[in-house]
């Protein structure tokens, strides 16, 4: 079984101008005439609102099912609903099972339509200048590695919602059991990825350094088997206050001495393990245990550190953010750390929202995590001293940062005063990483950013 | 602040890795003797931050590496406790590791330092002795592993270079005998010993090699993908089995230490049948065979000590000297069989134990002679703090001052020895 | 003796969907499909295609589908019994299968009405691949034809008939043709159609007897006149097939009574499709639906329910829906066209009254859609009905337009 690519459909950002229509009545018909248009986006219920009927190209198709004349089928390969015009009787009976006005009678041309994907190249997409459409390949996460065993085992004690283990399970799945892994006191081995009273949490050496010296103990670990030739990922899943505050000497350290460490900080933006307080990359604002609000005070006083940027100053192999929202991208970053660690130190910044510290509700983290990025609050980008700098997701039309701070309890109390200094701040990490951003011309951008 | 070395040529032809059959004579220091013993011992990695008085050790241990006289690799880290962590991530991939360090690098690698017995790494470590800040200091004195002294290490303490470079290469036997499995100290003076030089002998490589055997460093503990294992599971907690494993691990801890004192003795025998070293694996009797009374010495000072003892016999002073080299696992049965026979006893410690207002081995000392029948009065003699020098002429009054408590019931107030010279 | 973890009893989209669903829990456990038909599994819909040549033959499935999925595939293989008791499916053949949970998905079998003289005539009826050959034989010979009843199986037949060149008549009982699906104005817009193809469209009229005749038959009808026929087909509704379960405890109404799970009174035996008696959506009460769509869901739940898969969905309730094409026109019907007084009704018939179009609104909910060549995704207006939804200031506009604005309703709420 595969998973498949998708055309995907964001509303926000759907102007109504019909681009995709024309593009596909042009890709499919000869007469130009839109009512062949197997895209369709009609008004919503509100003013300057667009949705969209189109086929799905669904996993369990019920239009196949209730076919009588076998005339639909998932083609295993595309896993696009291909359509027998040869078998078809013209029933209409699929027109009854979809529930999603993908499959329609075309009056003129006398038979059922609807999308082909253009067979993997779909005409709409590339028609649609706003970013309303898109052709997502998240699949090949899907495809590449859902054989791959999952190497921690199952039952680990998250939060609800957190998505720490998601990142951590696709992360040792991906760089699979020839690997030593460290996870620093925190959320990380607070799921039990190490173990309790002698019972272990993973298929993989797995160990707690200590807070402070991850990095070095990875040295350690990784300088021996290079030296008996062995070939091992050494890799840490730390937490951001063990890397940004108390165990940022023997990281800058280790990065310094170019270890071939790959080493992932999952970025909450505190101590939430332990309580939820501050940590340097916590938030301007943000409230904390440790930054509590009150008559005195309102939140943490001071910006984040940026630790990525701060690897970055260290001319790391590489060193890449991402975010849980956006796990293509993660696992395109996550294939090139790995290859990095043959050359150096390979650093990977996840921002991970905490349901809990946050003060959300646990189903929102993957929203919480999108709008990060969409507001640019976070940014993604990945650095290699040979290529530069230079963003993964385009920066451009942010969403309002309200919307961001408004999905979390932690900024709850903020004034005006104090979301200016956010949007200022925001600003100014735009503009500094714009600059530290290579030239297009001198460095292109890597074929995959195209997609994200 | 690093010192130079005193004596920064080498001899080549000294060097380990030829089939060289017969021993070396050399002069050297003892940092460079601890060097020796490095590259004798077939380490895989070392990892170093320079401190004085250790940092000639560590550019010698460069320098080795570099020359190719050793074989490891080198971690210059960035500070000691990564030093220290390095090597135990190193430990649990399998490697024999080796540094050394003092004073404040202890104090800032006191976290790993803590966390490796526990994880019953083998490891050896010199700790070149430093006092410890503040007052700001630079110079010798046995501060800084005392301070670490119930961390759960064995600690060692020289006597002289030749010994420096004998109880490295020894450490290692001692660290990695199963009975064992636990981290050892190596001390040795700053100043007294790190920068003294003498004649030493350096043993053919081949001895050495068929003294350590083969390297057995991560058989119970590993991070290994041939071996996968958590290391380090959360342990303990109000109820079910953590407690009891607790308890298991602390006391198996304990059993190491005990056999220790065991193996310690049968490695000191088995390097004077390789080499013909012969060194007192935990304690040393000097002159003890009628002694009347006793000093008990740890260090450097024994050399000193022993003179002193040497004249004070010719001059009818019925005195002996009991050098304590094993500090911990505190040989208490030895010590107390040493002492049975004295009126009174003199202990010479070079670092406070500001608990009790005396020496941290006068404490120890008292332990032991509580196993005796007979009440044994004694005196805590402090002396030779930040690089201060114990001289005959201190040992004579530590000897009379002891002397005076023979009949006695009772001891005295602390003497500090180097308060008015 | 063959032993199996799920036997389901049938092949055709209920069989299959559930065949589907239980697979999609239990990768393990034998599942053993028996189909009556010497035959790969095939949909009844079809037949009318079939008699008309637009279709050849097509199956719903091949064999390499049933290997993908570990399933054996009895076919010419028919339950004569189910002995609920020792879990056995006797077979008529000879022989049982024994089974740990049983699917009946046996569909349902031409109604013989009660007339006298239809036993001892020739006549045709459309259930099986054997009947629709033996109905495509005689279509060139066919010069009088004789449809009895107007439900989809005798309008599809009569279409086929007179495409043939047959002088058709058919023969309602009721007021209307498709009275299970169509208001009485859109009855006779398509009745209407026929009559311009030359169809003979006589409703309201039922039948007194049938008599042998020269070259055929002739019916006797209730106003005393005389039709003859050579060729009479029967299509006159199908009765579910619960023969098998006689005598096995099992509960059956007309069809095998069910719960909302498809689980009939016995613990191990489910049913679903044509043969399947289910609670009707926004009732209690137990209805027959034997549509294609219906099938599919409840052979879906049914699947879910036997391999106690987790997130199974209850069945929603039995909605009327069809999908019916005739000479060229698409027929559409979503949903009942009851008008109670709660009910908000709009009929719109286009000027060349080939167009029609009826909405019914309760509570400010859609009810039931209805048209003839008229544009709308009847796959979302029964999602609409199922998900109760309340069109509130949406609702001018949905009169106005239904297609764009149930697009736009389903794209904001589950697409």
């Amino acid at each position: 079984m595969s998973g498949y690519n998708t055309i995907a459909f964001d509303a926000g950002r759907c102007t109504g101008c019909g681009e995709c229509m024309d593009a596909c009545v042009q890709a499919k018909s000869e007469d130009g005439d839109l009512a062949h248009s197997r895209i369709r986006i009609v008004a919503g219920e509100a003013p300057d609102t667009w949705e969209l009927a189109m086929c799905r190209q669904c996993g369990d198709p019920r239009c196949v099912q209730e076919c009588p004349a076998a005339a639909l089928a998932k083609n295993a390969e595309s896993g696009v609903i291909d359509w027998n015009a040869e078998t078809c009787v013209g029933c209409l009976l699929c027109t009854v099972g979809c529930t999603y006005g993908g499959i329609v009678w075309d009056e003129s041309a006398r038979h059922v339509i609807k999308c082909d994907t253009c067979g993997g190249d779909p005409a709409c997409v590339k028609a649609c200048g706003e970013g309303a459409l898109k052709y997502l390949t998240t699949s090949r996460i899907y495809n590449e590695f859902g054989d791959l065993e999952d190497l921690f085992v199952p039952g680990l004690a998250g939060c609800q919602g957190c998505n720490t283990e998601l990142l951590m399970r696709h992360t040792l799945r991906r760089v699979g059991p020839e690997v030593v892994l460290a996870t620093p006191p925190g959320c990380v081995p607070g799921m039990g990825s190490v173990g309790y009273n002698g019972l272990t949490g993973s298929k993989v050496p797995v160990f707690h350094p200590l807070l402070t010296n991850t990095a070095s103990m990875l040295t350690g670990i990784k300088r021996h088997y290079q030296r008996q030739g062995r070939d091992i990922v050494a890799l840490a899943l730390a937490g951001d206050g063990g890397a940004a505050d108390v165990g940022f000497q023997s990281l800058s350290g280790a990065a310094e001495r170019g270890e071939q460490i790959l080493f992932v900080v999952i970025d909450n933006e505190g101590y939430m393990n332990t309580g939820m307080q501050r940590s340097g990359c916590t938030p301007y604002g943000a409230w904390t245990s440790t930054t509590p609000v009150g008559r005195e005070a309102h939140g943490k006083r001071q910006d984040a550190k940026n630790l990525p940027l701060i690897m970055v100053a260290h001319r790391c192999a590489y060193v890449a953010t991402a975010s849980t929202a956006f796990m293509e991208d993660y696992y395109a970053k996550l294939e090139r750390a790995i290859e990095a660690t043959h050359r150096g130190f390979s650093y990977l910044h996840v921002y991970s929202p905490c349901t809990t510290g946050w003060r959300f509700p646990a189903q929102k983290n993957i929203e919480v995590a999108r709008k990060a990025v969409e507001s640019n609050f976070v940014m993604l980008w990945e650095y290699t001293p040979e290529e530069g700098l230079h963003l993964t997701r385009p920066a451009d039309d942010p969403r309002p940062i309200e919307e961001y701070l408004e999905a979390q309890g932690k900024y709850r109390h903020l004034d005006a005063d104090q979301i200016a200094h956010i949007r200022r701040h925001i600003d100014e990490n735009v503009e500094l990483i714009r600059n530290l951003c290579a030239r297009p011309a001198a460095s292109p951008l890597p074929a995959r950013t195209a997609l994200t | 602040m690093n010192a130079t070395p005193a004596s920064a040529s080498l001899d080549r032809s000294a060097e380990p890795r030829d089939a060289q059959s017969k021993p070396k004579i050399m002069v050297c220091d003892g940092n460079q003797a601890a060097a020796w013993g490095v590259a004798l011992a077939g380490v895989d990695m070392v990892a170093v931050y320079p401190i004085t008085p250790q940092s000639s050790l560590v550019e010698y241990l460069a320098k080795f590496i570099a020359e190719g006289k050793i074989d490891a690799q080198l971690v210059d880290v960035e500070g000691e406790h990564s030093v220290l962590s390095v090597l135990q991530g190193a430990a649990l991939a399998g490697a024999r590791t080796y540094t050394a360090t003092c004073g404040p690098g202890l104090a800032f690698m006191f976290e790993p330092y803590v966390r490796g017995p526990g994880m019953r790494l083998p490891m050896v470590m010199s700790i070149v002795t430093r006092d410890t800040l503040t007052p700001q200091s630079v110079w010798g004195g046995h501060q800084d592993a005392m301070s670490v002294r119930e961390a759960g290490w064995i600690q060692m303490y020289c006597e002289s270079v030749q010994e420096v470079l004998d109880t490295v290469v020894m450490a290692y036997r001692i660290a990695e005998h199963h009975d064992v499995m636990l981290p050892v100290n190596v001390c040795h003076d700053g100043n007294y010993l790190s920068y003294g030089a003498a004649r030493i002998e350096l043993p053919p490589a081949q001895s050495v090699a068929a003294f350590l055997g083969p390297k057995d460093v991560n058989w119970h503990v590993a991070l290994d993908p041939d071996r996968p294992m958590a290391v380090d599971p959360l342990t303990g907690g109000a109820g079910g089995p953590g407690p009891r494993m607790f308890v298991n691990y602390r006391k198996s801890h304990c059993a190491g230490m005990h056999h220790a004192l065991r193996v310690i003795e049968e490695v000191h025998r088995d390097w004077e049948a390789h080499t013909g070293h012969r060194h007192a694996g935990l304690i040393e009797r000097y002159r003890m065979e009628d002694a009347q009374f006793a000093v008990m010495t740890l260090g450097s000072m024994t050399g000193a000590a022993k003179d002193a003892v040497d004249e004070a016999r010719e001059a009818g002073v019925p005195v002996g000297l009991v050098k304590v080299k094993t500090y911990r696992p505190f040989p208490t049965a030895a010590v107390a069989e040493a002492l049975a026979g004295v009126q009174a006893l003199g202990v010479v410690d070079r670092s406070v134990d500001f608990g009790g207002g005396c020496g941290p081995m006068y404490r120890d000392a008292l332990a032991a002679l509580y196993r005796l029948e007979r009440r044994i009065p004694s005196l805590s003699f402090i002396g030779g703090l930040a690089g201060a020098d114990l001289t005959v002429e201190h040992f004579h009054r530590v000897f009379e001052r002891t002397r005076a408590l023979v009949g006695s019931a009772q001891g005295g107030d602390t003497v500090w020895l180097n308060e008015k010279d | 003796m063959r032993q199996t973890h799920y036997l389901i009893v049938g092949a055709s989209h209920a069989a299959l969907s559930a065949l589907e669903a239980i697979r999609m829990a239990d990768a393990e456990n034998d599942i053993t499909l028996v189909c009556r038909d010497d035959a790969l599994p095939y949909s009844p819909t079809l037949l009318p295609y079939v008699v008309s040549g637009r279709s050849k033959a097509a199956f719903l499935r091949d064999e390499a589908w049933f290997a993908a999925r570990r399933a054996n595939y009895l076919r010419g293989c028919e339950v004569a019994r189910i002995d609920a008791a020792n879990g056995l499916a006797r077979l008529a053949g000879g022989g049982a299968i024994g089974y740990r949970k049983l699917l009946v998905a046996s569909g349902a079998t031409p109604a013989r009405p009660a007339i006298p003289g239809l036993a001892d005539v020739r006549y045709h009826v459309l259930r099986t691949m054997d009947d629709a050959a033996a109905l495509r034989e005689a279509l060139p010979c066919t010069k009088r034809a004789v449809v009895l009843g107007a439900g989809l199986i005798g309008m599809h037949a009569a279409e086929n008939l007179a495409h043939a060149g047959a002088a058709v008549t058919i023969l309602e009982r009721e007021p209307q043709v498709l009275p299970a699906y169509f208001d009485a104005t859109a009855a006779g817009l398509i009745a209407s159609a026929f009559a311009q193809a030359g169809v003979e469209v006589r409703t309201g009229c039922g039948v007194e007897r049938v008599e042998a005749a020269a070259g055929g038959c002739a019916l006797t009808l209730g106003d005393g006149s005389r039709v003859p026929a050579d060729l009479l087909l029967v299509g006159t509704g199908v009765v579910p097939a619960t023969g098998l379960l006689e005598g096995s405890g099992v509960a059956i109404d007309r069809g095998v009574l069910v719960d909302d799970c498809m689980h009939t009174n016995v613990a191990n035996i489910w049913a679903a499709g044509d043969v399947a008696q289910a609670r009707g959506f926004g009732t209690q009460a137990k209805m027959l639906n034997g549509i294609v769509p219906c099938a599919v869901e409840q052979g879906r739940v049914a699947g879910m329910s036997m391999s106690e898969d987790p997130g199974i969905r209850p069945f929603p309730g039995g909605v009327r829906l069809n999908a019916y094409t005739f000479f060229g026109n698409r027929a559409l019907s979503v949903g009942t066209a009851e008008e109670g007084e709660d009910c908000e009704v709009v009929t719109r018939i286009a000027q060349d009254a080939r167009r029609y179009l009826k909405i019914v609104l309760r509570d400010g909910r859609l009810a039931g859609i209805f048209g003839i060549n008229v544009g709308f995704d009847p796959g979302i207006m029964w999602e609409l009905i199922l998900r109760r939804i309340e069109l509130g200031e949406a609702k001018a506009r949905f009169l106005d337009d239904p297609q764009t604005t149930a697009r736009a309703l389903m794209s904001k709420r589950w697409r």
